[in-house]
């Protein structure tokens, strides 16, 4: 028998649960095993599975950083089953993980140079990871861009830490949203078109983007548009998986499988995918 | 040359039984042939062409139990199934154990499915060579061949009143220490002509037609049955679901098929593999061209099971023919 059956989740318990957004839940999560917690070391854009016990397992990125050792986090949105159990868990619940899984934004490769980050809804969670990365190593970077779009300004995550983002050098946060309430004085446009209207430079640059798919592919014109070559943009992807592990063939697009070669691409591997969703 | 009469082969098996799962191909009621766990030598039904379905599901079952999930004083448990006792597949044909061999290049890479591993760790697969072929039959283009004894522990071949023995490996070495064999003269029938088709150059072609229309007219007759998939003694995709049983949650594995329109669509309902076309071309293309890419191999055996069932007539022998043609045009 192997060491560890890589198909086996570790014990772990849930420590707290945020609401985030009226859909959008902050779980942080602990393994039961102190061994396991050395064991568990993964990197910004790394994804795990969550296992609800009795309704199945589910994979989502981690959202914090192993560096600051605090709990492995994730940032869920109630979609479909399993999310719908684990948001009726509340602190103290056992589940499993397993994992990390996955290759991990190019962190190193990015030094000195300036990021764009543009996130928007649940696709921001992925990218929380790589702006507490660089806020942590903020002289090996250049300047920090982050745009954050939602549907309306309550379903915008982690909006507690802005301030706290904004506060850090060479360091500006955008917001904007679809739809705007009573409340809001923000922007109100789509992400794509804030990308076009802040005019990003492409210059010694890397944008980083994740979202739903439609704002993504308008994203990608904008980019481009603004001068950005293909290998100045990254993104992650998602597809159903049951295994991360390469086994299942459920995230098996073209040759490549999103599991074990991603979920981080630049746009340059992408459009060399045969097939192109 | 080694020789196993059929005496001293049936004593073989018998004394194999007392302390391993023998598996071996039995005539069902309905006629059809299916490897199945025997207890006795004369259930094995060896005359007819090969099984109706490979004995793929030893190793991957259609559906099993992978870990089960027991909590006591609120600490969950979490109990990895593990495989029982050795096994001998028996009469396995070259065609099948080479796809047992195809499933290992994914299921083996790290990191390891342990199950997997574990089961053909504790496997021989003791081969009969085919001496005559089905009419969809086609090893010879996919890697194989009627006497191929390469995916095998031991290969056996039949001759007059017994079978020609060829040790493969030290596993199949190991398991014959009890056997009576002797050693004499014999003469090997020939191995029976089976009819290729152009699988050479596939690879490439099916790069060149991968965005043409043809994906979507062949789909058109597809009625989502998946039996080319539950057939497949080399298809691997699979499912993960749990189950809640009364003392215990049961954490499923169990096989699905990439043409299924639930394959690909996410919670939520996005599904980024939405039409039949593109579907049916994830199936040969993965078994012709990113199989291919990754590990160097065709997936497919031409063992002819998903041609002689599927209910619509899509032939893989067609479809690799159709599109070398569409390649060159």
């Amino acid at each position: 028998m192997p060491e560890r059956n890589a198909l086996v989740p570790s014990p772990a318990t849930v420590r707290s649960v945020i609401d985030l957004t009226p859909d959008v839940k902050l779980f942080n999560v602990e393994l039961d095993d102190p061994s396991e917690r050395d064991r568990f070391d993964y990197r910004p854009g790394q994804f795990a599975f969550l296992s609800a016990y009795g309704v199945g397992e589910a994979p989502f990125g981690i959202v914090s950083l192993a560096s600051r050792k605090d709990g492995i986090e994730f940032a869920i949105r109630k979609v479909g089953t399993v999310t719908a159990a684990l948001h009726d868990l509340e602190p103290g619940a056992s589940v499993g993980i397993r994992g990390p899984h996955g290759n991990s934004f190019p962190m190193e490769s990015f030094k000195g140079k300036n990021i764009h980050i543009i996130g928007g809804g649940i696709g921001f969670a992925p990218l929380r990871p790589v702006v507490w990365y660089i806020l942590d190593h903020r002289a090996d970077y250049g300047d920090l861009l982050i745009l954050n779009a939602a549907r309306t300004p309550a379903d915008l995550c982690f909006a507690s830490e802005f301030e706290t983002w904004a506060a850090s050098p060479r360091t500006r946060v955008e917001l904007t949203v679809d739809k705007g309430d009573t409340g809001w004085q923000g922007r109100v446009a789509l992400a794509p078109d804030v990308v076009k209207e802040l005019r990003l430079s492409p210059q010694n640059a890397i944008a980083i983007t994740c979202g739903p798919p439609i704002m993504i592919r308008f994203t990608l014109v904008r980019l481009k548009e603004l001068g950005f070559a293909d290998d100045q943009i990254v993104t992650t992807l998602e597809q159903k998986m049951k295994c991360g592990i390469g086994k299942c063939a459920r995230c098996n697009v073209g040759g490549t499988y999103i599991c074990q070669d991603g979920p981080v691409f630049t746009l340059a591997q992408i459009s060399r995918f045969i097939e192109q969703f | 040359m080694l020789f196993f009469s059929e005496k001293s082969l049936t004593a073989w098996l018998n004394h194999l039984m007392l302390d391993r799962t023998v598996l071996a191909p039995v005539r069902g009621t309905n006629d059809l042939v299916y490897f199945q766990s025997i207890t006795n030598s004369e259930a094995i039904f060896i005359k007819s062409q090969n099984a109706a379905l490979s004995p793929k599901d030893w190793f991957f079952p259609r559906s099993e139990t992978i870990m089960s999930f027991i909590t006591k004083d609120g600490k969950t448990q979490i109990i990895p199934a593990t495989m029982e006792k050795d096994a001998v597949i028996f009469g396995i044909r070259p065609c099948d154990a080479r796809a047992i061999s195809l499933i290992d290049r994914p299921f083996l890479a790290e990191p390891v499915d342990a199950l997997y591993q574990e089961r053909r760790n504790r496997t021989a697969l003791v081969g009969i060579a085919c001496v005559t072929v089905c009419q969809e039959c086609f090893c010879t283009s996919m890697g194989s061949g009627p006497f191929d004894p390469g995916a095998l522990d031991i290969m056996l071949t039949p001759v007059d009143s017994g079978f020609a023995v060829q040790v493969v490996t030290d596993k199949g070495k190991k398991l014959l220490e009890k056997a009576i064999i002797q050693d004499r003269e014999l003469t090997l029938p020939k191995p029976p002509e089976v009819k290729p088709v152009p699988s050479a150059g596939v690879t490439e072609a099916m790069r060149r037609v991968f965005n043409n229309v043809y994906w979507d007219r062949v789909a058109d007759r597809c009625i989502h049955c998946n039996i080319c998939a539950f057939v497949c003694p080399c298809c691997y995709c699979f499912d993960v679901r749990d189950y809640k049983g009364k003392d215990r949650i049961e954490r499923v594995r169990s096989w699905e098929s990439c043409e299924s329109a639930l394959f690909t669509r996410a919670a939520g309902g996005h599904n980024p593999r939405p039409s039949k076309g593109a579907r049916m071309r994830q199936r040969f293309a993965h078994k012709l061209l990113y199989f291919p890419e990754i590990f160097g191999e065709l997936k497919c055996t031409g063992c002819g099971r998903c041609v002689r069932n599927c209910p619509v007539n899509i032939d893989i022998r067609e479809i690799i023919h159709d599109v070398q043609k569409l390649a060159r045009e």
